[in-house]
Formats: structure tokens, sequence, C-alpha cells
């Protein structure tokens, strides 16, 4: 089987409607047991013996940062085949993971905000991590305003899939900002840190269990809002079907 | 191990951030289970209004 046959289900909406249909509740189930044990486990750790009860931020703010970075990888993906191949159900998978990824992006700066506070004794710095990450908002607010200002769907969504790709260039400097500028944000400290700097092995845990829920929710969210997307174009295409029957 | 819900002077901070979180996920589960329904209803709709007149 070639790799054409076995994407087949990903560009073609019929198949992927029968995928997703069960798909979507899956991993919206696993996602939900995942959080769940996830949240027990988050607190059942000790506090920190630097941060305190601080510490059980981690297990919100890291999974939303680094979630939010892996959608908009999705959405590059998605634009780039919608723009290059016109695959019609891309550009509705970069349509649908855009508001999720703006949430989970909105929560990273929120859950990181209120983190900073009682660590840093600020809200707010305009350091190169943080500023990036607020980058990669705006630039997901812009794909969206620009989905909706133009009236000319098939304009909008060039444009939009064009402006995707243009922040992609983000991604590396969110990721590597930390080694690059001095930063007040913390280096890795979780599976990739260097020097024995890793999370302690009783953080883990939560930390893999809340990543994988987030993970699953994003899938299961992205898989209902293409759906929506699938059946709101079915539902325009017989509107004007009907138009056209009543002249 | 016992749960340690007491997070002290830092419940200010906690509290909040898990509660928005939750808040976030209530609202993009529910936004995206009522336009998905929303849809399909309306395309059910239509796609049974072409019928009728065919």
């Amino acid at each position: 089987m070639d790799a054409r046959h076995t994407f087949e289900f990903l560009t073609n909406p019929e198949r992927f409607m029968a995928f997703s249909r069960w798909a979507a509740p899956w991993l919206g189930g696993l996602s939900a047991a995942a959080a769940i044990a996830g949240l027990v486990m988050t607190f059942l750790v000790p506090e920190d013996y630097q941060q305190g009860d601080t510490v059980r931020m981690m297990f919100i703010h890291i999974p939303a940062a680094s979630i939010a970075i892996f959608i908009y990888v999705c959405l590059g993906v998605a634009s780039f085949l919608a723009l290059v191949f016109r695959q019609a159900l891309a550009d509705l998978a970069a349509q649908a993971c855009a508001p999720i990824g703006a949430v989970y992006t909105a929560l990273a700066l929120i859950t990181g905000s209120l983190w900073g506070k009682p660590m840093w004794g600020t809200w707010w710095v305009w350091d190169a991590r943080l500023t990036s990450v607020l980058v990669l908002l705006l630039f997901y607010l812009g794909y969206i305003a620009l989905r909706g200002a133009l009236e000319d769907e098939q304009k909008a969504a060039r444009a939009a899939a064009i402006l995707a790709l243009v922040g992609l260039i983000n991604l590396p400097i969110v990721k590597f900002s930390v080694e690059w500028w001095n930063t007040l944000h913390q280096g890795s400290s979780t599976f990739m840190a260097k020097d024995g700097d890793g999370l302690p092995a009783i953080y883990a845990w939560p930390a893999v269990l809340m990543g994988l829920a987030y993970l699953g929710g994003f899938g299961a969210l992205w898989l209902v809002r293409i759906r929506a997307l699938v059946w709101r174009r079915k539902a325009r295409s017989l509107s004007m079907k009907l138009a056209e029957g009543e002249r | 191990m016992s749960f340690d819900f007491d997070a002290g002077k830092y419940a200010v901070y906690l509290w909040p951030a898990f509660a928005i979180s939750a808040l976030a996920f209530a609202w993009m589960i529910s936004d995206s289970l009522l336009t998905a329904r929303r849809w399909k209803r309306e395309a059910e709709r239509l796609q049974a209004e072409l019928d009728e007149n065919q």
C-alpha cells in the first residue's frame, strides 16, 4: 500500500467523517481519563522545596505551552497542503485548529503570568520567551481575523495560509529563545534538561499525564471542529442547490 | 501520600490558574460540540428539503 492510499482518509471528506466519528470520542475519552489521573497526581505530589505549591502550576502551564506550539505546526502543515496541493480538507483542518491553538496559547500566557508573579515578582516581562509566545498568540488571532475579514472564502483561505506559513518562523524563536538570549524564563528543566537539571521523577508522572490530556484534548476538539466545518460546507452547497432549483 | 489542596499564600495564584484552564476547556468543548451539531442539523434539514423538491 503506498502513502497516497494510507493517507486517503485524510483527504477524502467521506472517509474522514467515518474515521473521525469514532476517533473523536475515543480521543476525548482517553484525554479525560489522562486529565483525571493527572489532576489526582498533581495534588498528591509534595510541594517543591523552592517553589512551594506553585510547582503544581507546571502541570497545566507546560502542556498548554508545548501543545500550543505543536498546534501551530499542525496549522502550518495543513496550510501548506491547502495552499500547494489545493486540499480542501487540509484547509478546513487549518481553519479548525487556529481557535484551539489561540486558546492553548492564551492559557500558557495566563498560567505563566500567574506562576511568574509569586516566583519572579512580576506578572509580565518583555523577555524573549514571553514576547515570542505573545507573538504566537497574535499569529493565531491574525489567522482567525484574516479568514473572517475577506468575503471571498478562497481568497481568505489563501491569505490566511500564507500568514500561517510566515508564522512558522516564530516557532524556533519560541523554542530556543531561552538559549539564544538571557531571559527571566528558565530553560528546559523537564525531559530535555542537561546536566542533571531535569524534572524529579516524582513530578514526571503528572507532567506526562497532563501532557497526554492536553494533546488528546486538542486531537478530539480538532476532529470535532473539522467535522463542523465539513457539515457547514455541505449545508452551504445544499443551500446553493436549493436556490438554483427555485429559479 | 495524601491530597494537598492547601496552597497557603500561593492559593491566590494557583486556584485562578486551574479555574481559568477548566473554564477554557469547558468553553472549547461546548462550543465545538454545539457548532458541529448545529451545522449537521442544518445540512440534514437542507438535504431533506432538496429531496422533497426533487
